[in-house]
């Protein structure tokens, strides 16, 4: 039994790529890893923008650009370890006796713990990168628009949420938006954990007793999003949602008035 | 220090029932005595606080802080007073008054030559331990199982009325913390305890009196976490959030004390496991000879030892809230739920880290056996498990990511938790390189090491989106999260475990595991699992909060989907309850080494023998010198 | 050790009944669980009496609502007559005699509340205004008000529920005052002095809904929303628009 090959993972200096390539197992987990790659390339690309809500920020668009493409690049990946796997299943020796011979006695590639291992940081670098990039991004949105922002005091309770405009003088029980406008939440509890998370807007933050925290977005879409707790606070946890909207200038102005003519808070 | 005598078994004298304490302690007086402990405690608390009952029902509404101090305290009798009565302090007590146990006494404490009895006692036989764990784990399995049935079922359609939001919270929070503290133990448990000193070619663990009370600890706790049921359940998640926790009902005691119990129970456990690691390894077997599930298993008790007791201590802490309103997590009076979160999550990350890694260890264990391959770069394998333990401490407060804590903290957090992915990838590289090239044997635990690579890939790569301080912003506190954590915790933990117990179960009974009930089980729980959890990453990618009795229609589809995968995942759970058992009962009669490994537990007959070896063995090479060209 | 064919279908048939019964286990835990869920909440349905013009100009069916709001849950018979409530918690404050309410679609809802209940002050005081009501007020002993003063409120009665699809908005939120300190209400009775609070709203489409409320009646515990507040059947409850 000639296996001069036997131990090779990658070709041998000298060896041709072709005559490796064209080694059974090697062809066919190729063939298997470019399917499972391009299954992955296309949930990423089909599955998020399907399954998740509409986009009304920039922010939410990150989000959704973040899920999308972390999965293409992790795809490659997946690919690789999915072949490798099926391969090996499709070889599989049935039976109740044990298989008759050991497989090759490979302990150990040096070359490739390296390669992967390379692999592995570069696309961790990469996603740092992105992920840090991103926050950046979001940060001088934020101080950008931070001088001209809508503040909007959002209080958590068991189990509701309230909405206090200081500027307008307003409260309310909905969160009415105008549209292109930087919007700043100061989020508190008035007593366990909430968290405060406009869905479509693609921002949430934890409401916490007497420590108010901040989110910051700019909504760009008009359209009806929902206001979310996004943390279990006991009973009617559920239920502690409510509606908001992004509305024409016009239109946020008319329904602050209507809150203020009866008596300061939207009916 | 007395040794164990290797004289064979109709030589040795058994001990005289009659003349001590020890031949006649045993499970049940155990409940008799820690019973009565309870009860007295309870009446002593009531004569000076109060009936709780007389506080929470009667016309007069004063303090509940009283009723959690009494049962808080009637809770630790219990425990406490279990171990006196099953006997676990005689060791301790006679040590105290100079006279240690003889040698008859410390054999009769093996379990020597009493059958099936000893599995109900004090028995400091590893293998008896490791049987214990086993049917411990799986008892906490089936009730937490039965919780996601409940919670599954709530969910099938928006607005079911399954059960009330009170009770359904309580599900979630209970299912939670039954199947943490079950998946802590899975592996460790019954593998560490029974074949873990077998492998390594010693005779017992280093402390094997207390290899038994990290046994029968945990198991003081089961009831005591079943009680909160009975107190009205538990308003938070696993998590027990401050200031939730603080404002929780008496249910919310038992919560805290099961957690008190177990985190002793596994310091205990943990440094007995690192010391006989450490200390017993047969003659030859160094380092670079130790068997992959043993590494594994050791790195992830080492990494619990540091870990579990900031669990205790955020515990003690609301316990102490709720009693003497210390404040520690109380705004009102200077504290914050912030303090209680970061001393959860220090506990928490590297919490999952020890549950996943004996799981994976196990299956690496596994895979060169069935693949008749070695173990692809032990090296790799090594620093995988080193560096995802030593990373796991740095990396806590992306659970907090959005609590508002510490935002300028969010970038380094996101740095470190993206880095694991580096340790993780050199696990799935040694699979993956064992399988390469190779014919694998298709039996049950070699079916587990592909569910592993599927289950995890996609809990990895979901973890990646997590990981990310802006996508996080969408995810955190969704299903999403939940579907990640399932893929994680149950697709290559329970999966690993599985294996492992297919895999050693003739070593452990002494039956080959039914393969035709394996088979229907294993796919029938990995379609379910896949169909539940893909379906509830849709409601998290949706929109769908988590922990959520009820949700609006937009959720309706994939919540459906989720619970038919759940039934399916719940039938294939009983079909394979049924294989164990019935296989236990009845089963094929295993040869000695029925998969043809080379770890040192296939070399000792079943049953085992008191003390595993006739002989220390000495090693040569490490276990995995498969192959044709083996260098 | 090969099986026999009878073995086998013994085994299958033993396989067979050990699932079915793990089944039955599983069942039966979930049956247990529905029941001890407080499905059966003492239920009042609206009763109509003729029509109303609302203020935009439509006439609705007129619908009926009356309840009370006791600090004792004994007194509120939400939770049955006997002495000790049946495990109960007769201290409790509580809704009462319903918590669970049926209101007929696109009617004109009058609710009336009587409330005996003291009271200090609100967690978030945003709950001191009224909202959701005709009018945005509600009348107390004859008087209509628009909000309170946030410590001088008893109770809320907070109508919300999850927005989807598939039924219309309700938020609706009624502060209830406090009685005043000292006064009863009849000679010999053992409740205080307490008010009549009514208000009424439009109902949307078919929709479910659930009230709690947000005062923090839940003595010594965190904020004041645990007890009481946390559990079922005293504090909270459901609204069905039919």
């Amino acid at each position: 039994m000639a296996h001069h090959d036997d131990q090779d993972l990658l070709p041998t200096p000298g060896q041709r790529v072709g005559t490796f390539l064209k080694r059974k197992d090697v062809s066919q987990t190729f063939v298997l890893g470019i399917f499972f790659t391009a299954v992955f390339v296309v949930l990423g690309l089909w599955v998020y923008p399907h399954w998740m809500p509409n986009v009304m920020s920039k922010e939410m668009q990150g989000n959704e650009d973040i899920m999308i493409w972390f999965t293409v690049i992790s795809a490659p990946i997946a690919g690789v370890v999915l072949a490798i796997a099926m391969e090996s299943f499709i070889n599989m020796h049935r039976g109740d006796t044990p298989p008759p011979e050991d497989g090759p006695g490979i302990k150990t590639h040096g070359p490739v713990v390296v390669i992967w291992s390379a692999v592995s940081v570069l696309f961790t670098i990469v996603a740092i990168v992105w992920g840090i990039t991103e926050m950046n991004t979001w940060s001088s949105d934020a101080l950008a628009g931070s001088n001209n922002a809508l503040v909007v005091d959002v209080t958590g309770s068991q189990w509701n949420w309230s909405f206090n405009y200081p500027a307008q003088g307003i409260t309310s029980h909905e969160l009415n938006l105008p549209i292109n406008q930087p919007v700043e939440f100061r989020v508190i509890s008035a007593d366990v954990n909430h968290s405060f998370w406009p869905v479509q807007l693609g921002v949430k933050v934890d409401a916490n007793r007497l420590s108010t925290t901040i989110a910051r977005t700019t909504p760009d879409k008009l359209g009806v999003f929902d206001v979310k707790c996004a943390e279990l606070c006991g009973l009617n946890h559920a239920y502690m949602e409510t509606s908001g909207h992004v509305e024409s200038v016009a239109d946020f102005n008319s329904w602050v008035s209507q809150a203020k003519a009866t008596g300061g808070t939207q009916q | 220090m007395t040794t164990l005598s290797h004289k064979p078994a109709s030589a040795r004298p058994i001990p005289n029932p009659e003349r001590s304490l020890i031949t006649r302690l045993n499970m049940g007086s155990g409940t008799v005595v820690g019973i009565l402990f309870a009860v007295i405690t309870y009446y002593l608390l009531r004569h000076h606080f109060g009936s709780p009952w007389r506080v929470n029902h009667g016309m007069d509404m004063t303090n509940t802080h009283f009723v959690n101090v009494t049962i808080l305290c009637t809770m630790f009798a219990w425990s406490f007073g279990f171990l006196v009565g099953i006997g676990a302090l005689i060791g301790p007590f006679r040590w105290l008054i100079g006279k240690d146990l003889t040698a008859e006494e410390q054999l009769y404490l093996a379990g020597d030559g009493q059958g099936i009895k000893r599995y109900f006692k004090y028995c400091t036989d590893h293998k008896v331990v490791g049987i214990q764990y086993l049917v411990g784990v799986m008892t906490l399995l089936g009730v937490g199982g039965t919780m996601a049935m409940m919670i599954r079922t709530n969910l099938v359609t928006p607005g079911s009325h399954f059960v009330a939001p009170v009770v359904y919270n309580s599900l979630v929070g209970l299912h939670g913390i039954t199947m943490i503290i079950a998946m802590i133990i899975v592996s460790t448990g019954p593998f560490g305890n029974y074949i873990m000193p077998i492998m390594i070619g010693a005779a017992d663990m280093a402390f094997p009196r207390l290899n038994a009370l990290s046994w029968w600890v945990l198991f003081t706790a089961i009831p005591v976490l079943c009680s909160a049921w009975f107190l009205g359940g538990i308003p938070t998640g696993w998590t027990a959030y401050a200031p939730l926790s603080d404002q929780a009902g008496p249910g919310m005691n038992a919560f805290l004390a099961t957690i008190i119990i177990f985190a002793v129970s596994t310091a205990v456990a943990g440094m007995n496991i690192t010391t006989t690691v450490v200390a017993m390894r047969a003659k030859g077997m160094k380092w670079n000879r130790v068997p992959i599930f043993v590494v594994g298993a050791t790195i992830s008790v080492a990494l619990a030892i540091p870990a579990f007791p900031t669990f205790m201590v955020a515990m003690i802490q609301t316990g102490l809230d709720r009693t003497i309103s210390t404040g520690f997590y109380d705004a009102n009076v200077g504290g914050s739920g912030w303090l209680y979160a970061n001393l959860f999550w220090i506990m928490g990350h590297p919490e999952v880290y020890v549950i996943l890694i004996p799981g994976v260890a196990a299956l690496m264990e596994i895979a060169p056996v069935f693949v008749r391959k070695p173990l692809f770069s032990y090296g790799a394998a090594i620093a995988g498990f080193a560096g995802i333990a030593g990373l796991s401490v740095l990396v806590w407060a992306h659970h907090m990511y959005m609590s508002g804590w510490m935002p300028s903290l969010n970038g380094p957090f996101m740095i470190t938790t993206e880095f694991i992915s580096v340790p993780t990838g050199l696990l799935f590289l040694v699979l993956v390189g064992t399988l390469w090239r190779g014919k694998p044997w298709m039996k049950m635990p070699m079916l587990s090491v592909y569910a592993f690579i599927w289950d995890f890939l996609i809990g990895g790569i979901t973890g990646i989106y997590l990981s990310d301080v802006p996508a996080d912003n969408y995810l955190h506190g969704s299903m999403f999260v939940t579907a990640h954590f399932h893929y994680t915790l149950m697709g290559a933990a329970l999966t690993g475990a599985i294996g492992a117990l297919a895999f050693w179960f003739p070593k452990m009974t002494g039956r080959m595991l039914n393969d035709r009930a394996s088979y229907i089980s294993f796919w029938l729980i990995q379609i379910g699992f896949n169909v539940l959890f893909l379906g509830m990453f849709m409601a998290g990618a949706a929109g769908q909060p988590r922990r959520v009795a009820d949700y609006a229609q937009a959720f309706a589809h994939a919540n459906l989907i989720s619970t038919i995968g759940a039934y399916s995942v719940g039938l294939g759970m009983i079909v394979l309850l049924w294989a164990i058992i019935h296989s236990w009962r009845s089963g094929i009669i295993a040869p000695m080494n029925p998969w043809g490994s080379k770890t040192l537990e296939w070399t000792v007959p079943y049953p085992v023998p008191l003390v595993n070896f006739d002989e220390p063995p000495v090693v040569t090479s490490d276990p995995y010198n498969y192959g044709r060209s083996a260098k | 050790m090969a099986s026999t064919t009878t073995s086998k279908s013994k085994t299958a048939l033993g396989a067979v009944v050990a699932i079915a019964l793990g089944i039955a286990v599983v069942a039966g835990v979930g049956v247990e669980l529905h029941a001890h869920s407080f499905l059966n909440a003492p239920t009042e349905t609206a009763t109509i009496n003729g029509t109303i013009t609302a203020p935009d100009g439509k006439s609705y069916p007129h619908a009926f609502i009356t309840d009370g709001v006791f600090a004792a849950a004994a007194d509120s018979k939400a939770h049955g007559n006997c002495e000790n409530c049946d495990g109960g918690h007769p201290s409790w404050p509580s809704y009462g005699p319903y918590t669970k309410f049926i209101l007929p679609a696109h009617a004109y809802v009058t609710v009336t509340l009587h409330v005996y209940d003291g009271g200090e002050k609100l967690n978030n005081p945003y709950f001191a205004n009224v909202v959701g009501t005709i009018g945005g007020t509600m009348n107390v002993d004859g008087k209509d008000v628009a909000s309170l003063a946030p410590d001088g409120v008893q109770h809320t009665f907070t109508i919300h529920g999850l927005p989807t699809e598939t039924q219309d908005p309700l938020f609706v939120n009624i502060p209830l005052p406090k009685t005043g300190d000292g006064q009863q209400d009849e000679p010999g009775s053992p409740l205080p002095k307490g008010h009549t609070v009514t208000f009424s709203f439009i109902t949307g489409g078919k929709g479910n809904y659930v009230w709690n409320c947000e005062y923090p009646c839940g003595d010594t515990t965190y904020q004041g929303f645990g007890a009481v507040m946390g559990s079922q059947g005293f504090m909270s409850g459901k609204v069905t628009v039919l």
